[in-house]
């Protein structure tokens, strides 16, 4: 519960300007040390923030980092929420491009996987992949693992994960109606797929308890 | 030929231990992650960094450290006559390779595993230390992408014509037949990353020329964190910090 504190100076460093000694602060992001002479450099251009050790842990130095204004552009990290858009549906899987990750969109393209096994939590072996996507879908997932060299493994088995925003057959966005299927708002029909559905019930679950 | 007159000047008015004029732009490539201009007196250099990004060849992927990858190259109208072939010769390709060497000793390439950094320079007007030009370019353009260095690598070239030390040797004096040590540095850490030397001179003399070069870079190094400064200032300017 400890709240960090956190200084900004006024200095500019630049790469190999010397921030301090090594036995009395601790090189953050945009720091480095130097093993030869025990000192802690700049490695990026930017503003100097300092930020005090967390109370309690037992190494008292405070963190000095830098403050570099180039933002890189977001990777999807195991745990994270991504936005993907369905590419290919096949029998066993589903290969979707993931295009934000949390918040931030993605600067480089990355390639996600939803297994049969990871669209659903409930009789997973029963998943007809084609019931649950179409290529073109936008979905919620959760990344599972980094996966293999081609792909991140995703996974839609939760109640706010799934199908987000889908395009029917007539070309207009259609409306969840249910956990397995969504309205077409133009013709009326339904069409299905693993849908959000349910997030507003889970909403008032939780606000009944 | 008279490279440095009587009274202490050389071709183009500068003293022995004179600089050219220095000039440098960053952010110019609107479309790369780094990017900057380089001009040293009369050669103008332009380099763009791409990265970290994936690496595009799985087979040289590391699995502990970036991939660094140079490209050097003269654009046809660089020189006086136009280049038949500006990319791809023996020159270029040793340079490259020089290039990369010097900026992979300065990135700290185990931050970024896989990946895949991609520099590239062009000299758009040569006259006599491109090199050095483009490694100051390069320099400048990584601390614009956001890549964490060591310390700037600065480079400056000197050489030895009519018994002086000259520093920042220009086309006219490079082809002069003399000798052209070129130097690169760490200059905060105070560490040499780079040195060529053509032609060949005596010991005691090139330690005179060296050091030469050396405050060369020294002094080019502390216009490139002017100019850096100067351009984290404006970017916090326009951020309305």
């Amino acid at each position: 519960m400890g709240e960090t504190v956190v200084e900004e100076s006024e200095e500019l460093a630049t790469p190999g300007d010397v921030l301090g000694r090594a036995a009395e602060v601790k090189p953050g992001r945009g720091a480095y040390l130097a093993s030869h002479n025990n000192l802690v450099y700049a490695s990026l251009t930017g503003r100097v923030r300092t930020v005090a050790p967390p109370p309690g842990s037992p190494d008292k130095r405070p963190t000095v980092e830098v403050i570099g204004h180039k933002a890189h552009g977001a990777v999807p990290e195991p745990g994270s929420v991504v936005i993907a858009r369905v590419t290919k549906v096949l029998s066993r899987m589903a290969s979707a491009d993931i295009l934000c990750v949390g918040p931030k969109s993605v600067r480089e393209k990355f390639t996600g996987i939803i297994r049969q096994q990871d669209v659903r939590a409930t009789e997973i072996d029963k998943v007809d992949m084609h019931s649950s996507f179409l290529p073109g879908d936008i979905v919620r997932a959760i990344v599972l693992s980094l996966g293999d060299a081609r792909a991140y493994y995703l996974s839609t088995a939760k109640n706010e994960l799934g199908v987000v925003s889908a395009e029917s057959t007539a070309g207009a966005t259609m409306v969840p109606v249910s956990w397995t299927e969504m309205q077409c708002p133009l013709t009326g029909q339904n069409e299905k797929r693993k849908g959000r559905f349910a997030v507003g019930e889970a909403r008032v679950k939780v606000m009944a308890k | 030929m008279e490279y440095v007159s009587p009274e202490g000047l050389r071709i183009d008015g500068r003293r022995p231990m004179e600089m050219r004029k220095l000039q440098a732009e960053i952010g110019v490539v609107a479309k790369a992650d780094g990017s900057a201009v380089f001009e040293m007196g009369n050669t103008k250099v332009i380099a763009a960094v791409y990265g970290p990004r994936e690496v595009q060849n799985r087979s040289q992927q590391l699995s502990d450290q970036a991939l660094v990858r140079c490209e050097y190259s003269m654009a046809n109208f660089s020189t006086g006559d136009r280049m038949r072939k500006p990319k791809g010769d023996r020159r270029s390709t040793e340079i490259s390779l020089v290039i990369r060497q010097t900026m992979e000793a300065c990135i700290l390439t185990q931050l970024m595993p896989r990946s895949q950094i991609d520099i590239y320079v062009q000299v758009l007007q040569a006259d006599g230390g491109t090199r050095s030009a483009c490694i100051n370019a390069a320099t400048l353009a990584l601390a614009d992408a956001g890549i964490p260095m060591r310390d700037f690598v600065t480079s400056c070239s000197a050489g030895y014509l009519n018994s002086t030390p000259l520093l920042d040797l220009n086309y006219v004096e490079d082809s002069a037949g003399g000798p052209d040590v070129t130097v690169g540095i760490l200059p905060k850490l105070d560490k040499v990353t780079l040195l060529q030397m053509d032609a060949k001179l005596p010991l005691d003399i090139f330690e005179n020329v060296m050091q030469l070069a050396v405050e060369g870079c020294k002094a080019i190094a502390d216009y490139i964190r002017e100019v850096l400064s100067e351009n984290t200032k404006q970017l916090e300017y326009r951020r309305g910090l």
